[in-house]
């Protein structure tokens, strides 16, 4: 068997995951490879690492921190429930009294517009009765 | 106190069975969390987490199933949730140390302090290449991989908390396994350790 397909089984051969017969030509190989038994040690000492490092002891004082958090999130909670339910009421009635006043002032402007005469004519200045494009003219030469 | 009796006093409140619960249950939940995001101060905070979480929805267990396969259940959520965010925050900031062109240092932290450094240099290394290694798997194949390895759950406890077949945890743990070997056999092609 050679060094790739034996390396794809070394972990489960660390974990004796494999069936007997697989353990076995493993173990030749590694008898005779030291690549091999170099990758296996290196892995063997990786999953160490798990080892050393589960099961931490819990900090003293974890209890008394989780319960300095319940007590706050308590404390919070009720205003919280309140807010809920109030704050959208409370933005939802701005807003019907935005729309119905914005309907209420489009309805008064059209109302005025619609009812009132154009009495004023608005006199358009006539720039030529007031001064002949020819005197004009005459003045710049 | 049992487990029935324990949660019962938590659904109505009771400080005392609470505190009991979390006695009972915190290394359990602690290491859990410290196999996922392998930084013990962070494992705590997770854990609180979930033990308030715990008190904050007591009343939806139905007791269907034990409640340290809910217990589980909420310690990986959570802490995939938090991967999550860690890895979203990476992101934004090597966004932004692309900007700027400077890489914030403070929080690489050498505490070398032993008569042997290189010992402890050898070690820091291998513990950064095992987490490294881990990181990089699939979410599933990461959860069913700290259970097996961390907590020394069985298939059959894995599946029940993953809410999957036994199959699909042998599945994921053969393919995790093969996956850390991948990663650790291109380290030990390139000596990097």
């Amino acid at each position: 068997m050679d060094c790739k397909t034996i390396h794809q089984d070394l972990i489960f051969y660390l974990d004796n995951e494999l069936p007997n017969e697989s353990r076995i030509i493993v173990q030749k190989h590694l008898d005779e490879c030291i690549e091999c038994r170099e990758f296996l040690a290196l892995l063997k000492s990786e999953m160490q690492i798990i080892s050393e490092e589960k099961n931490p002891e819990v900090s003293p004082f974890f209890f008394t921190r989780l319960s300095a958090r319940l007590e706050e999130k308590l404390e919070y909670q009720p205003q919280n429930q309140w807010i809920r339910f109030v704050q959208p009421a409370f933005f939802s009635l701005i807003l019907a009294i935005g729309i119905y006043g914005g309907l209420k002032v489009g309805s008064n402007a059209s109302d005025s517009t619609t009812n009132q005469p154009v009495t004023r004519n608005i006199q358009m200045m006539n720039d030529f009765e007031a001064e002949p494009i020819e005197s004009f003219l005459l003045e710049k030469l | 106190m049992d487990e029935i009796q324990l949660i019962k006093g938590v659904q109505q409140g009771d400080r005392k069975s609470f505190q009991l619960l979390v006695e009972k249950y915190q290394q359990m939940v602690v290491n859990t969390c410290l196999g996922m995001v392998h930084n013990k101060a962070d494992a705590e905070d997770l854990a609180q987490d979930v033990f308030l979480e715990v008190f904050r929805t007591a009343e939806n267990f139905r007791g269907d199933a034990k409640l340290s396969t809910w217990m589980y259940r909420i310690a990986t959520n959570r802490s995939l949730n938090f991967i999550r965010n860690t890895k979203r925050k990476g992101f934004f900031q090597s966004f932004e140390e692309a900007f700027t062109g400077g890489r914030n240092r403070n929080n690489e932290i050498t505490n070398n302090s032993s008569d042997q450094p290189d010992k402890n240099i050898t070690d820091q290394q291998r513990s950064t290449l095992l987490h490294q290694a881990i990181d990089k798997l699939p979410e599933k194949q990461r959860v069913a991989f700290t259970l097996n390895k961390y907590e020394e759950l069985s298939y059959q406890q894995i599946a029940e908390i993953m809410e999957i077949s036994l199959a699909s945890v042998e599945f994921l743990i053969h393919r995790a396994k093969k996956n850390l070997q991948k990663k650790l056999y291109e380290c030990y092609k390139k000596k990097c350790i």
